[in-house]
Parts: structure tokens; sequence; C-alpha cells
């Protein structure tokens, strides 16, 4: 476990940047697969297939002007983009990308920090995220944004929940908080009869894991849960007045948003790094991570095209009605079956 | 000076200012920001305690909490007063100032003084790594010792959202609350309200059944935003004379 | 292993807490009031946890879990008298609300 901090550093910069470039062309993904679902043809001037199209979009961003509008109370404006982006990507932190290797004898970690508390730290700054769109909201100074912001703060509280809930299953099984430590328990194998298969949780907690999933989706305010940006509602909801740079960091924000949400649920239900080979090497453990998390954004995609908005009241009624009870009979469940597994009752 | 200094520094500097930011701040949903800044440095400190579940836990709980209070102020608060600073008479201040500084110099001699009583714990690092970490050393206390007081806590939860809804309810269901000021779009100071001339103000367009709406004055003509110069709100322009500036 | 006492961290809760009591006493906004309120508690809440790792304990932190479960409650009822109460009185102003002094 021993490395000098500044190996750290490096890690979490090459990290930060990998999210980044990958949001990038998490966007370009999410348009081609889009336009391949409505039978277009996506992005392809920029580029072969489109790949330059990114960099093109970037540099349209931040080449717009900067607009503010007149009323808004400024100091909350310029920083409610930051709160979003910056806890958005400060969450990569506790996520493992693999265990220890050794480049060049120096034993390198691939994750930031192995937190003890690492699956609470993801879902507290998760929490946070939600003051970036309601102070955004607010300082805008416009009703579309307000009822934007209103929307997505009483989403996120309803959904937050039905999140951090959804886990407890999980932590039941496991007895640990920390990603790393879900995750290595899960590289082990699991024999159900004659069947050899991974000890993925998303095979003993099925119903958390879906669970899990509406929620996250919930919680990143993506369709069909995009109450917050409701385009045929509220124009664009609590970014209506935001432009160029500013808005560039909303957009950041919500994307890589979805990204850590997705190595999230690879990392709890389905192994992380777990799969063919990974133990021997640690280049193929990332890959599968990788490969995970893009069936995850592929199903993000995948809704969007598919599912029509949500009406609001339907929105949360589902939350408090339905899933609120039935995330509660999960663990109840759990709860017994780890009782009898350990044979403290019968 | 080790780093710890240096970082125990930072964050309790930032979480004082920020504690003094709530106090002096007009706008109270500034103050709600203060309240959730100077919680985040709290919880920095309490990592450097030793209790990262705490902090996590207090990053979680005070997060929702404070989001609601921003929300309940975005509500409540009449805009008209949000520029203005409600902090009582002077005498008030001064007695104010005066007892925290009284109270500061006797916790302070207090803390100087005092003398450790009783043994020291066993609760040190080898233990709690033994154990598996602080989350496993909270639960193995909390679980053994305190069971009943925890089973209480519950309890008061439980009374305490139901009392909380209780509260909310209007006095009959499905009655809308009487005399229902506009929709939140009041609660908002400087919204294009301040478009319209002065002592008008504009209405939500959505009609609230048994509200009492109030009737803009007759030579009062509302106009679209759309219509104006968009240059006009922004930055960029300042035609519109003494009228158009924030209050 | 450090320079930094029990000390440091008493002093910071002492004067986080006293801000609050004087956010209480000169503030009229009852919403400010209440989140000076919060802030008291997360002071002494900080110096429940300076204690219990002075005293190399978990008790302090077990309590502070406690407090932590009462002030949400707490916050939720309190909440929830502001509101009805801004129903009958209209104001935010806690000098405004004196129907028992008139």
């Amino acid at each position: 476990m021993d490395q000098p901090i500044w190996l750290t550093f490096i890690v979490a910069f090459i990290l930060m940047n990998v999210l980044l470039v990958g949001m990038a062309y998490m966007t370009l993904f999410e348009r081609k697969v889009l336009a391949a679902m409505q039978d277009r043809v996506g992005p392809n001037r920029s580029g072969r297939f489109g790949l330059l199209q990114p960099l093109a979009d970037a540099v349209k961003l931040l080449g717009k002007e900067d607009l503010i509008p007149k009323h808004a109370d400024k100091i909350i404006f310029y920083f409610a983009p930051l709160v979003i982006f910056v806890t958005a990507i400060v969450r990569v932190a506790v996520i493992p990308f693999g265990n220890q290797i050794e480049i060049g004898g120096q034993p390198v970690a691939l994750f930031a920090a192995d937190l003890n508390v690492g699956a609470l730290f993801l879902l507290a700054f998760g929490s946070l995220g939600v003051y970036g769109i309601i102070l955004g909201a607010y300082a805008s100074a416009n009703r579309y944004s307000l009822l934007g912001g209103l929307r997505a703060a009483a989403q996120v509280v309803s959904y937050e929940i039905i999140l951090g809930l959804s886990l407890v299953g999980v932590f039941l099984l496991s007895g640990s908080l920390s990603v790393r430590q879900i995750m290595l328990q899960q590289s082990a194998e699991l024999q159900v009869g004659p069947l050899t298969m991974p000890n993925w949780f998303i095979l003993s907690q099925p119903l958390a894991f879906v669970l899990f999933m509406i929620a996250a989706v919930a919680e990143t305010n993506r369709a069909p849960f995009d109450m917050p940006e409701a385009e045929s509602e509220l124009i664009s909801g609590f970014h209506t007045e935001y432009s160029g740079f500013r808005f560039s960091f909303y957009f950041l924000g919500e994307y890589i948003n979805m990204i850590i949400v997705s190595l999230f649920a690879a990392t709890l239900f389905l192994g992380g790094v777990d799969g063919p080979g990974a133990d021997r090497y640690w280049g193929l453990g990332v890959l599968w991570l990788v490969l995970k998390v893009t069936v995850f954004l592929f199903f993000y995609i995948w809704l969007r095209g598919t599912l029509p908005r949500f009406r609001y009241d339907q929105l949360m009624g589902i939350a408090w009605k339905v899933l609120l009870p039935l995330v509660l009979l999960n663990i109840i469940v759990t709860a017994f079956i780890r009782l009898i597994g350990n044979g403290q009752i019968f | 000076m080790s780093w710890e200094v240096v970082i125990f520094y930072l964050l309790a500097l930032v979480s004082i200012l920020s504690a003094g930011g709530i106090v002096v701040a007009s706008n109270p949903v500034h103050a709600g920001v203060f309240l959730i800044l100077s919680l985040f440095n709290t919880a920095g400190i309490f990592v450097m305690l030793g209790a990262e579940f705490l902090a996590a836990v207090q990053v979680i709980v005070y997060a929702g909490a404070v989001l609601v209070l921003v929300l309940f102020v975005l509500m409540l608060v009449d805009p008209d007063d949000l520029p203005e600073f409600h902090a009582g008479r002077p005498v008030q201040r001064v007695v104010a100032i005066l007892l925290g500084v009284i109270l500061l110099l006797e916790v302070g001699i207090a803390i100087l003084n005092r003398t450790i009583v009783g043994a020291r714990g066993n609760a040190d690092a080898m233990t709690i790594e033994f154990l598996g970490g602080n989350v496993q050393a909270v639960g193995n206390v909390l679980y053994s010792n305190y069971l009943l007081a925890f089973e209480v806590v519950s309890l008061v939860l439980l009374v305490g959202v139901i009392g909380a809804i209780v509260l909310a309810l209007p006095e009959r269901l499905g009655e809308r609350v009487r005399h229902r000021r506009d929709t939140i779009s009041l609660a908002h100071a400087r919204g294009v309200d301040m478009a319209l001339p002065e002592g008008v103000r504009g209405e939500s367009p959505i009609p609230v059944p048994g509200a009492r709406r109030e009737e803009p004055v007759a030579e009062a003509t509302r106009e679209l935003i759309m219509t104006r110069d968009p240059d006009s709100y922004t930055d960029a322009g300042e035609p519109g004379g003494s009228r158009f500036r924030p209050r | 292993m450090t320079e930094l006492g029990v000390n440091h961290f008493l002093f910071l809760s002492a004067v986080l807490f006293i801000i609050g009591m004087m956010g209480v006493l000169t503030r009229r906004n009852i919403l400010i009031i209440f989140m000076c309120i919060e802030l008291m508690m997360n002071a002494v809440n900080l110096s429940l946890i300076a204690f219990a790792w002075e005293s190399n304990t978990m008790y302090g932190q077990a309590f502070v879990l406690f407090t932590i479960a009462i002030a949400a409650a707490e916050a939720a009822v309190g909440l929830g008298i502001i509101m009805a109460l801004s129903r009958q009185v209209y104001t935010v102003d806690v000098d405004e609300m004196r129907t028992l002094r008139d």
C-alpha cells in the first residue's frame, strides 16, 4: 500500500482526464446511437465517422457569448455550474480501476483513494450536486429556471433515498462500505450445484439492482426522468439562461454524472474489473470495466430513445408509493437471509 | 508546520468565515449557501478526527436538510423583504456581541483549565484497524452499548415525520390554503416583474382556483419579454434607466 | 504525530457555537434563526467528536450519530411549524409574530 503522495496525484490526474475525454466521446456515442435508433446518420462531417465532433462542439461552446441576465444573482450565477461539475468529477476518486500493480518496481494503486466510507462518499457528493441545479435556477431570475430547479430538488431528494437504500442490501451482504472491498468480494466464485458463477451482487440482489438503476436515471436527470429540463414544458429548465462556457459546465456535469453512476453500478453489482483473465492482466480488467460501463451508457441512451417523459406527479408517486416499499422489502428479506446464513436464527 | 496543521487552519477558517456569513448575509439564500459551506468544512474536520462515517452522514443529512431550507426561503420569503437586513435593534446587536465575547472568554478559560477525568479508552488506530475501520467501530458501539437508545431514536424520527406531515396538511383535506398568494414566481425578487411599472406585480399565467388575484392597475401594459430588445436584459446595454436597476 | 491538540478543535467548536448564538440573538428572519440553530448543533457535534478523539473511545461518535438523527427530526418538525405559522401570519419575521403579546 505504500506509494508516495505524488504518485496518487498522478493517478488522480490521469483518472480525471480519462473521464473528461470519455465524457466528450460519450456525447458522440449518444448522438450516433440515437441517430441509428431514429434511422438517421448522425454527425459525420468533422473527421472520419464524426470522430472530431466533440472537439468541434467544445470550440463552439467556448466561442459563444457568455450572457448574464440583468437581474441575476451574479455571484451565485457564476459559481453554480462549477458546483455540479466539481461534485461530479470528485466522485471518481473512490472508484477502483483494479488492484495494485507494479510499474518498474514501484507499486501503483489503480485508484485514487480507498475510503472506508467510499459508497457513502459517492452518495454524499451526488446529493451535493443538486445545489448546482437549484442555485443556478434561483440565480437566473427566470421562472422557467426556478420551476426546473424546484422539480430537480424534489426529484433528487426523493430518489436519493431509493438510491441509498437500494445499496443497503449490498452492504449487508458484503459487510463493508468501501467500494474496493465490495469489488474484491465479488471476484470470488460461487458454486450453485454444478454451475460455477461469479459472485456478483447482481445475482444475489437483482431487485436492488433494478431499483438502483431506476433511481440512478432519476438522480442524473436523464430521460424519462428529465423533469428539470423538460424542453417541451420548461424551455430547457434550470439552464435556460446559461450559455457558452457556463452552460458547458452543466453539460459536462450531467454526462460525467452518468459515467460515474455507471461505474458505480458496474463496480457494486457487476464485479467491477472482474472478468476472464482479469486477475492476471490488469489491462484486461480495466477493459472489462469499460465494457460494462459502455453497456450501462447504451442503456441510458436506449431509454432516452424509447420512453416518453413521465408526468411530474407520476414521477413522485412512483418514488414514494412503489419504489420505497420495494426497497424496504429488499432490505428486510436480505437481512433475514443474512441472519439465517449466519445461523443466528432458526 | 505539518500538512495537518495547514489543512486544519484552512478548514477552520473557511468554516468560521462562512458561519459569519450566515449571520451577516442579507439574502436568506446566500445564508443557506454559507450554511452548507460551513457544514461541509466541519465534515472535513470530522475526517481529521477519525470520524469518516460521521462526516459522510453529516454531508448526506445536512445537504438534504439545508436544501429544503433553501426551498422554504424561495417559497416563503416575501421578495420585497429580501434585500433588507433583518438584524434587530442596535441594542440587541450590542448585547449579542457582548454576550458572545463573554461566553467565548469563559469557554476559553474552561478549555484551557480542564482536567481529564477517567481512563482513556482502547479505541486506538490498531483496534479500529482490527475491527475493519471506522464504520465497523461505530457500529460495534452503537449496536452493543446503545441498542435501546438507537431504537428510541428511530421512534423519535418516525414521530417527527408524522408530526411534520400533520403540520403541513391544510386544515381540511382537499381544501386549498386560504388567501393563497401567487405561485413561486412571486417569491423571486428579481424576476421579470421588474419590467413592469412600479407598484405592479405580474401574476402567474396559471389560474389558481380560489386564489385572490391582484388585478394590475389599468394603465399597466404587460409586454412579452421577447418584444423588447434582448440587450436590455443583459449587461451589454443599459437603456432601461433607473427603473430597471436590480433592487 | 501532529502538533494539533484537542484544544484547537474545542476552540473552533466554541467559536462556531458563539457565532450561531449571535445569529439567533440578532437575526429576525425565522429561517435564518433556524440555520443558526443548525450551526450551533454542528458545533456541539464537533466538540463531542473532539472529546472522543482525545479520550480514545467511540462513544462520542455514537452520540453524535444520535444528535444528527434528532437534528433531522427537529428540522422536519421545525420546518412544518414554520410553514403552518407562515400560513397564519404571512411573514417570516419573528418580530411581527406577537399575537400573544398584543
